[in-house]
């Protein structure tokens, strides 16, 4: 392009004026194309240079023998500035590169500063690496000395690949395979450090083998790997200040626990003990009536005492999973009358309506647990409403499930406390009146949930509880291994 | 046979237990004799030739499941065994093993003194006679007729022999085993769904609310009895 400038001001301009503006050619080739380009534009520009602006014109001769030298000169500045120029290219993106990879960074360490899972680490670290690399990420945790693969999504991890990484784990250095043999797509794999050592490992996956990388893109991997460390210790150190809280919480709950099962208990084992002292110390002081009264007086304490112990029982029992439930097609009837019976006399006073169509399909029970559940229930019942009022079991099918309901007309339940009736020792009123230790309604939840079911609480529109024990009417499957083995 | 003339052996390892039990059976008019463990208990039966026995399943170094077994090699003394709560397993052992019946501890004595009367009763009388009526129930086992207040109920045939069964052991528990095996014979064991559909089709036709049975009451766990109070 520069020939066909110069050829009209061949007359007019000294020829070494003419390289000048070869040269400046060159230069804007270098900046402009980079180095191989400027190279042959140095080469086009001599022998341009010769054919048309060196006497004779449109030879390759040479009059002048001076002219070789300017050639040489031509040449050689050219190629210089070739290499001067395209370095100069290649530092600007190399610093460029650096901005970009420094910006990355800042924003992945950003972003994973506000990540709560391994598997948002996973995702977070796919997202970076597809941006720079067009690649994915694969995360592995040790988990006693083990290494498991957090969940994701596409990247699939072969025998090969997990060797390679639990190489990697051992060794403690980086390593790479090929992972994907349609795509040529390489797994490279880092390390993940922290104060506890390592901790897993992290795979990229990359659509080009390690060492056509740059050393700087290398750095860009390790530094991601590094912050994918960073994020996940952090997770871990977060999850164990929880569990130590949680631990806390939990001690000061179970002293304040054992105060209140220690008073329940003393207290009725007060009453029997001062009422049998004064039948033994006052005896000649006492009359028929009287001693009849201390008598009835610890026989009642007796039994109180037994309705406690047996709650705190069932209540370990059931925490400790030592029950098994196993559960069997009983009719609902058969349910309500055993849970009935157990309430004997209590029930001689109080009115109770059986809506217990005999038409409704067998339920799988475990009849000794689901009765005692049914029978918290109602004990609950008849505590907490007037002796008036009757008691409502109400038993339907719902979609597939049993829904059995005992309706009360008492008080019914304030709204604030409708979850909290059902923690342990929880009780709406505390006195010596209302017998009992707050067990019962988290016995029949921890019952009726072990049979796939659940208990709702609801308050009648026209005053009163409804309790409604929820089950399925096909045993959930994981209670029918024992269905099997009976 | 009046019950001052009875004899009663009473077997726990808790000295209280021995004690209340002493002095309430003696009160009643019964002879009481003691043992503590299993070893004692079969030499006592021997010696001192009891009517009845009440057995503590918790014993120490028999349990009281062998203690039964072993008795029952060679004796029909009635066995009324106490067992505590959830011990569901070793209740139905017991009984399946041959004792008569059993009481959860803790109890009180007017259900001992029932259970006993209902037990001893079988052996005073054991011939039931072919007409048993309790309250509105009447089941002629001669002309195997069954009424309710008056009115013939049609029990198929499987529902009339679980009645049978239940009323010629009226007042005592029989386990599922047991009234599988007396109704439909030897390897139906398993089966007690059975068992479950009919009891709950006889409940429809001979109680008035089968949510309140009057007649046929499940133990839960253990198998069901005839409530027949003396």
């Amino acid at each position: 392009m520069t020939t066909l400038i110069g050829i009209p001001l061949r007359s007019f301009i000294d020829p070494t004026n003419l390289v000048m503006l070869y040269l400046l050619a060159v230069v804007l080739a270098a900046l402009r194309l980079g180095r191989y380009p400027a190279v042959l534009a140095s080469f086009l520009s001599v022998l341009a240079f010769d054919v048309f602006f060196v006497q004779p014109y449109n030879t390759f001769a040479v009059a002048d023998a001076q002219f070789v030298l300017t050639f040489a000169a031509l040449l050689g500045v050219g190629l210089l500035i070739s290499t001067l120029a395209a370095q100069a290219r290649e530092q600007e993106k190399a610093a460029q590169d650096r901005a970009t990879h420094t910006r990355t960074l800042y924003e992945l360490s950003r972003d994973l500063a506000l990540v709560l899972d391994p598997i948002d680490v996973v995702n977070t670290m796919t997202t970076y690496t597809d941006r720079i690399f067009r690649g994915k990420a694969v995360l592995l945790l040790a988990y006693n000395e083990e290494l498991k693969l957090v969940k994701q999504t596409d990247c699939h991890l072969d025998k090969q690949g997990l060797d390679v990484a639990d190489r990697v784990f051992r060794e403690g250095k980086p390593a790479e395979c090929l992972v994907d043999n349609q795509g040529e797509v390489y797994g490279a794999f880092f390390p993940l450090r922290s104060t506890q050592g390592i901790i897993g490992v992290l795979g990229l996956w990359l659509s080009k083998l390690s060492t056509t990388l740059t050393s700087e893109q290398w750095r860009l991997l390790e530094a991601f790997a590094s912050l994918a460390a960073q994020a996940l210790t952090r997770i871990n150190l977060m999850l164990e200040a929880r569990q130590t809280q949680l631990l806390r919480e939990s001690e000061k709950l179970q002293s304040a626990l054992l105060n209140s099962i220690s008073h329940d208990l003393r207290t009725p084992l007060a009453s029997i003990t001062g009422a049998l002292s004064s039948l033994r110390e006052d005896a000649a002081f006492l009359d028929e009536a009287a001693r009849s009264l201390l008598i009835n007086t610890a026989w009642e304490q007796a039994a109180r005492l037994d309705e406690f112990v047996g709650n705190l029982l069932d209540m370990t029992r059931l925490e400790a999973g030592v029950r098994k439930v196993k559960p069997e097609f009983y009719d609902v009837q058969d349910l309500v009358g055993v849970a009935l019976e157990r309430l004997g006399v209590r029930l001689d006073e109080r009115d109770i309506i059986i809506k217990v169509p005999e038409t409704l399909p067998p339920a799988p029970i475990d009849l000794p647990l689901m009765a005692q559940a049914l029978f918290n229930l109602v004990d609950n019942a008849l505590k907490y409403s007037p002796r008036d009022c009757p008691i409502v079991i109400d038993a339907k099918v719902v979609d597939t499930n049993l829904q059995l309901a005992v309706i009360d007309e008492g008080p019914g339940i304030p709204a604030e406390d409708s979850m909290r009736i059902f923690n342990k020792f929880y009780r709406v009123q505390r006195s010596s009146e209302v017998a009992g230790i707050g067990l019962g309604l988290p016995i029949s939840m921890g019952i009726v949930e072990a049979h796939g079911g659940r208990i709702s609480v609801a308050n009648r529109s026209k005053g009163g509880a409804v309790f409604t024990i929820i089950i399925p009417l096909e045993i959930p499957l994981n209670l029918q291994e024992s269905e099997k083995k009976e | 046979m009046n019950e001052t003339e009875l004899r009663v052996l009473v077997v726990d390892d808790e000295r209280a237990i021995r004690r209340f039990l002493r002095t309430s059976l003696t009160a009643n008019g019964y002879i009481v004799f003691e043992a503590t463990n299993g070893d004692e208990t079969l030499e006592a039966v021997i010696r001192d030739r009891p009517d009845l026995i009440i057995l503590d399943l918790g014993l120490p170094d028999m349990e009281g499941v062998e203690v039964t077994m072993r008795l029952r090699e060679w004796s029909h003394i009635p066995i009324i065994i106490l067992s505590v709560r959830d011990q569901e397993a070793d209740k139905i052992a017991a009984l399946d093993a041959g004792a008569d019946d059993y009481l959860t501890k803790p109890f009180s004595v007017g259900e001992l003194m029932a259970r006993m009367r209902v037990v001893l009763r079988r052996v005073a009388h054991p011939e039931i006679g072919p007409v048993f009526t309790i309250r509105d129930l009447v089941v002629d086992m001669a002309r195997r007729l069954v009424l309710v207040r008056g009115r013939e109920v049609q029990l198929t045939p499987t529902e009339y022999d679980l009645l049978r069964v239940l009323v010629t052991h009226a007042g005592k528990v029989l386990t599922h085993q047991q009234l599988l095996r007396q109704v439909w014979g030897l390897g139906y064991e398993g089966d007690s769904h059975l068992l479950r559909v009919n009891i709950s089709n006889l409940r429809q036709k001979i109680e008035s609310n089968s949510a309140r049975p009057e007649y046929i009451v499940t133990e839960p766990g253990v198998g069901y009895r005839l409530r027949f109070d003396i």
